[in-house]
């Protein structure tokens, strides 16, 4: 028999303090623009869907943390309805929750940062760096505590490539995030814009300029070729990825600190 | 022309400076065999070459490369030392707006350490702010073309290894250690955000340095020189044309 369970906000403290969770999983999501087609709230929407599914597939216990709602979206800035925190206090704000968690018990803590991408590493978090910087000075300054971070659609198993074509051009609001929306939120999705890809090269520009200066649409992508079929299977691949990454990381970090004993 | 800090003001007044070129290193351990210093001396190398390149057409101003940033990954260390996030965004927001109010509009941060991911928040957000600024990094734009590896990425040549022995036994040999040690951790390279160098590589390296050679350093530092001053010119252009497109 196994006791695992996910504990949310829903639970209470004593559920926590008689049942402390193995790790806690906080959702880092943004208020930000998606094109025409699809709601300033898609990242939230899509990193609770697939938050909630990574707790109840994780063998262990989790406490589910609710998504910081509003993060990094500057570089979306002139489309209404974006609301972004500079980078400073998204730091700030990461690096409080952590250590709070630290000071209630919980020595395990896995950071869903945004959605990733088709394009994107495990080693760099896309357009969220201050993310990867928050987790660093976590680890380092609390010698008992395990953070890590992780983009569910960069370690989607199977890789998102496989299921949708021209992967490197889907940057914001393209196929893979509004067949994920087809599939989750249908009611939500508007009428799905033309493609939008600026010219090679121009996304490295993306820390010089605003987004608006390449995609006027708000669009980098092809949404016009997303479909609620391939959004449940991608959906069901960021899952088990992220599962398998947060299991895998955990385990390589515990045979580290073996080897140091 | 080419001016750094061994210009007087007055020269700096007579010349129409162009660009500003700001090198980032680091003091920080790097395994048996390389100096603390090997990320500052490689910063302030790469960023001379491509300050001499820029300023056979325009006037350039080259600032001293600036010491520390974020090496907190190699505390427990020796020699190691550190600034916060918030420091070493401090120091490149201040000097870019030092350079701002004397009229130059274009600068260029040639980032020599790694770890150094706060920058490139820190350089959205001011050119974000000073929408006649152009502020560029090299170590996030200049990979930006070419096939760029996707999903998991393990392995690679990330500290003392084969790159940075090269260019030190080019630029600095008298300095290069001969106890070399080759190791290349079995995890990701975002391990180095949840654990010590040290942790995960006793000996505080991440690559094969045995493998490096002067030759391979000269090379690889014209190179990257070339490149990379190709690559801002290309940039400067770009980024105004876009900028242009907007304001029209």
């Amino acid at each position: 028999m196994t006791s695992k369970k996910v504990y949310d906000w829903q639970n209470t403290s004593w559920d926590l303090r008689e049942h402390p969770p193995h790790l806690a999983l906080l959702p880092v999501g943004a208020t930000e623009q998606f094109g025409p087609h699809l709601p300033l709230s898609s990242q939230n929407l899509l990193l609770e869907a697939i938050s909630r599914r990574v707790a109840e597939e994780l063998s262990e216990s989790v406490y589910l943390l609710p998504p910081i709602p509003i993060g990094s979206s500057g570089q979306h800035e002139g489309f209404a309805g974006t609301v972004s925190l500079s980078w400073r206090t998204l730091k700030a704000v990461l690096t409080d929750l952590g250590e709070s968690l630290l000071q209630t018990g919980t020595t395990r803590l896995a950071v869903l940062v945004g959605l990733g991408g088709t394009a994107c590493t495990t080693t760099m978090p896309r357009e969220n760096e201050i993310v990867k910087t928050a987790v660093r000075r976590l680890n380092y300054d609390h010698e008992e505590l395990e953070a890590i971070w992780v983009q569910p659609l960069t370690v989607a198993d199977p890789p998102l490539d496989t299921l949708f074509d021209d992967p490197q051009d889907d940057v914001h609001a393209g196929q893979v995030v509004t067949s994920l929306m087809l599939h989750l939120h249908p009611d939500l999705v508007k009428a799905l814009p033309e493609s939008h890809v600026p010219p090679a090269g121009s996304g490295g520009y993306l820390h010089q300029l605003p987004f608006s200066a390449l995609c006027p649409d708000g669009v980098w992508g092809h949404p016009h070729l997303a479909d609620a079929e391939r959004g449940a299977e991608a959906l069901r691949a960021a899952v088990t990825g992220t599962v398998a990454y947060i299991e895998e990381t955990f385990a390589d970090l515990a045979r580290l600190r073996n080897e140091r004993a | 022309m080419l001016y750094d800090a061994e210009a007087t003001y007055a020269d700096l007044e007579a010349a129409e400076v162009e660009i500003a070129i700001l090198p980032i290193g680091a003091i920080e351990q790097h395994s048996l065999h390389l100096p603390l210093g090997t990320d500052w001396i490689g910063a302030e190398a790469l960023a001379r070459r491509v300050a001499e390149r820029l300023a056979r057409d325009r006037d350039v101003y080259l600032l001293p490369g600036w010491p520390y940033s974020l090496s907190q990954c190699h505390g427990p260390m020796p020699g190691t030392v550190w600034l916060t996030p918030r420091t070493l965004a401090d120091v490149l927001g201040d000097t870019v707006r030092s350079l701002y109010t004397q009229g130059i509009r274009r600068v260029v941060v040639i980032n020599g350490h790694g770890g150094n991911f706060v920058l490139d928040a820190e350089i959205r957000e001011l050119n974000l702010r000073y929408p006649d600024l152009i502020l560029l990094s090299a170590a996030s734009w200049d990979t930006a073309g070419g096939a760029r590896p996707t999903g998991r990425v393990t392995g690679g040549d990330i500290h003392a290894g084969e790159g940075e022995t090269a260019s030190q036994l080019y630029l600095n040999p008298q300095h290069v250690g001969s106890e070399r040690v080759d190791y290349v951790p079995p995890v990701g390279r975002e391990f180095l955000d949840y654990a010590y160098m040290c942790h995960i590589s006793p000996h505080g390296v991440w690559g094969r340095p045995s493998r490096g050679t002067a030759e391979a350093g000269k090379e690889q530092l014209e190179r990257a020189a070339e490149g990379l001053a190709r690559a801002v010119q290309e940039a400067f252009e770009g980024i105004a044309a876009l900028k242009g497109g907007e304001e029209a």
